[in-house]
């Protein structure tokens, strides 16, 4: 099927079935309204083009993902930064996984009956991710026991697995990637309470946890490349997602604004859509069959710059709205401060530019 | 634009439009020798090609020559070879001229511009051809920019090591090519005029980014009128203005989107 022939077929079928979200925007609400959607897109076939058969797909490129998750941020059927998840966590279990384990896995996780999260940030590594120290030893009977505390785990409390990153060794090559259920004894989640009021976020855990050998992704020491596999990943599909997103919330504002600043108006427009048109010469990489690297940081810093200077139009723009009124635009705008630290901060983007594009030497 | 040409003879015409660049009087000599190299039959042949290619290397080579013109000529329909007015940023209109003098003080008084009082205004599909020109000079120059603050950043050592190792100066370099490859994708995306203004804007925007970073860079040196980096800089400020400045056609873009009530998407997968 090819793309423009997709998109017309997802937006017949979106008009047809309504997936509107209801009047819960909890959490829970969120969370609820994302496995509605997934499963309804599954059932329907949507959400499984784009995937290989393998793993319950009907094939195709991974474009059609881009296009079925920009269908849904412009209708706002799903919150697009948790809707986006799949596009790190599939391909993870795709590349590293057993086969029998991914043909098992992946379709629970497309199909909406499951939600998974990944452990990989930790209190003491964040920019600094390849120093994480939750420790995994081996034993006698070849299953690893875990321990150590993961931080920032979207959605840890409601995931029935979890995308592990822990240290078998010193160094990067050290690092060790497992999928573990979330309902093993030894793990507890504690979610965090962040300044945009959505506890999406949540330490977990691990007290000797023990892990079945066959649950290793990839072999001892493959956890830091499968962490680097994502990106490609995270910087095509996910962020034309978010674009979208946004390009919805300008619409928005465009209609709700009576503050007659065109410039404003204007500026925030032109980053948006610059950081389209740079997400646009990456898909097409991607689908020429290019190997992304360094140089998506440059559309990871573009889309970043975007999402702040249009959550700060709005609030230009709509003055009082979100400090005086109890309006999405509040927990969106205040969401929007983390768009330059998540992810890999803004200054460890600029330092990958600087020493992998620009060519400048060590610091 | 492949049928045209292979990425091979492509890469070929610009080492030919490179060279005539750095060795020709800039101007109307410029001129005649882009003539002998076919510019005008590649302009009306695949302007995709022929325009980013020569207005980008006008950019980074720092040379100039009068053919925007053509640029505007080839998509109204007319005789390539002439001039016409050319409306600047403030509500003023200048022509470029092709042999004579400009004016003397012209903030980049080796462009030969001349203020004139009135004459038909270019639109539509002329002056979206002559925005997304301007566009590729302007990240051009920026790239000129980029490479002068670059080089001397790895050179240039203070405390004892390269100022190149300082995340400070870093960070700039960064910004700047970040602005550059933005408004590039923007340049690649532009057909339609909305589209085109858009190029511009974002193109004049991000020289204007790259000029105030790799000042700041190249410091003193680059203050000095022995250094190349007041040239591009002074280019910067004049082609900004050229078919409207980042400021207006930005502030045009937002007036739009009011009056239509919803932002355009202009690319799509």
């Amino acid at each position: 099927m090819d793309v423009a022939e997709f998109r017309a077929s997802v937006q017949e079928w979106l008009a047809e079935n309504d997936l509107t979200p209801g009047p819960d925007h909890s959490l829970d609400g969120q969370v609820a309204q994302l496995a509605r959607v997934r499963r309804a897109l599954y059932d329907a076939g949507w959400m499984r083009y784009g995937w290989p058969a393998e793993v319950g797909g009907l094939g195709g490129p991974a474009v059609l993902r881009a296009v079925l998750g920009e269908e849904v941020a412009t209708r706002d059927l799903a919150e697009p930064g948790i809707y986006s998840m799949i596009e790190v966590l599939a391909p993870t279990m795709i590349s590293y996984a057993r086969p029998e384990l991914a043909a098992e896995m992946v379709p629970r996780l497309l199909s909406g009956r499951e939600q998974w999260c990944q452990g990989f940030s930790e209190p003491g590594s964040g920019s600094d991710l390849a120093s994480l120290s939750t420790r995994a030893t081996p034993r006698p009977d070849g299953s690893w026991t875990v321990s150590g505390q993961k931080v920032w785990t979207s959605l840890a409390q409601y995931a029935q697995r979890c995308v592990l990153l822990t240290r078998t060794a010193p160094g990067h090559d050290g690092i060790t990637a497992f999928f573990v259920d979330m309902d093993t004894p030894g793990i507890t989640v504690r979610p965090l309470r962040t300044m945009h009021g959505v506890d999406e976020f949540a330490e977990v855990f691990f007290d000797d946890v023990v892990v079945p050998a066959d649950r290793m992704l990839g072999n001892p020491g493959d956890g830091w490349r499968l962490a680097m596999d994502l990106l490609p990943h995270e910087r095509s599909t996910c962020f034309w997602h978010r674009i979208a997103y946004l390009f919805a919330r300008l619409d928005q504002l465009i209609d709700e604004t009576r503050v007659p600043d065109d410039a404003a108006l204007g500026s925030a427009y032109l980053a948006l859509h610059t950081a389209r048109c740079r997400s646009h010469v990456t898909q097409r990489r991607l689908a020429e069959g290019a190997r992304l690297g360094p140089e998506t940081s440059v559309d990871k810093v573009l889309l970043a710059t975007a999402e702040q200077q249009l959550f700060d139009t709005a609030r230009d723009l709509l003055p009082g709205v979100l400090e005086l009124t109890d309006s999405p635009w509040r927990p969106e705008y205040l969401y929007s401060r983390a768009a330059t630290i998540y992810g890999g901060t803004a200054e460890i983007q600029r330092n990958i530019i600087a020493r992998r594009l620009l060519d400048l030497g060590k610091e | 634009m492949a049928e045209v040409m292979d990425a091979e003879e492509r890469e070929l015409l610009a080492e030919a439009l490179r060279r005539t660049m750095t060795t020709t009087a800039h101007g109307r000599d410029l001129d005649k020798a882009l003539v002998e190299l076919g510019w005008p039959d590649l302009l009306a042949e695949a302007p995709d090609v022929a325009v980013p290619l020569v207005f980008e290397l006008l950019g980074e080579t720092g040379a100039h020559a009068p053919v925007l013109n053509d640029v505007l000529l080839q998509a109204a329909g007319n005789l390539l070879g002439g001039t016409l007015p050319l409306p600047y940023a403030g509500g003023s209109l200048v022509v470029w001229e092709r042999d004579g003098q400009g004016e003397a003080n012209t903030l980049d008084a080796d462009l030969p511009l001349r203020a004139v009082s009135s004459g038909d205004i270019p639109e539509g599909a002329a002056l979206a051809a002559g925005r997304r020109a301007l566009g590729w000079w302007l990240t051009g120059t920026g790239r000129a920019m980029l490479a002068l603050a670059r080089s001397h950043a790895l050179d240039r050592a203070q405390f004892g090591r390269p100022i190149a190792s300082f995340q400070a100066v870093r960070h700039r370099l960064a910004e700047t090519l970040v602005a550059l490859e933005g408004a590039e994708a923007v340049l690649l995306a532009a057909e339609d005029d909305l589209g085109s203004l858009l190029a511009k804007a974002a193109a004049g925007q991000a020289a204007l980014t790259a000029a105030r970073h790799c000042q700041q860079v190249l410091g003193g040196i680059g203050f000095t009128a022995e250094h190349d980096l007041h040239r591009h800089v002074r280019r910067v400020l004049v082609l900004d203005g050229l078919l409207g400045s980042a400021r207006e056609l930005t502030r045009e873009a937002g007036a739009l989107l009011r009056e239509r009530g919803s932002a355009p998407r202009l690319v799509h997968l």
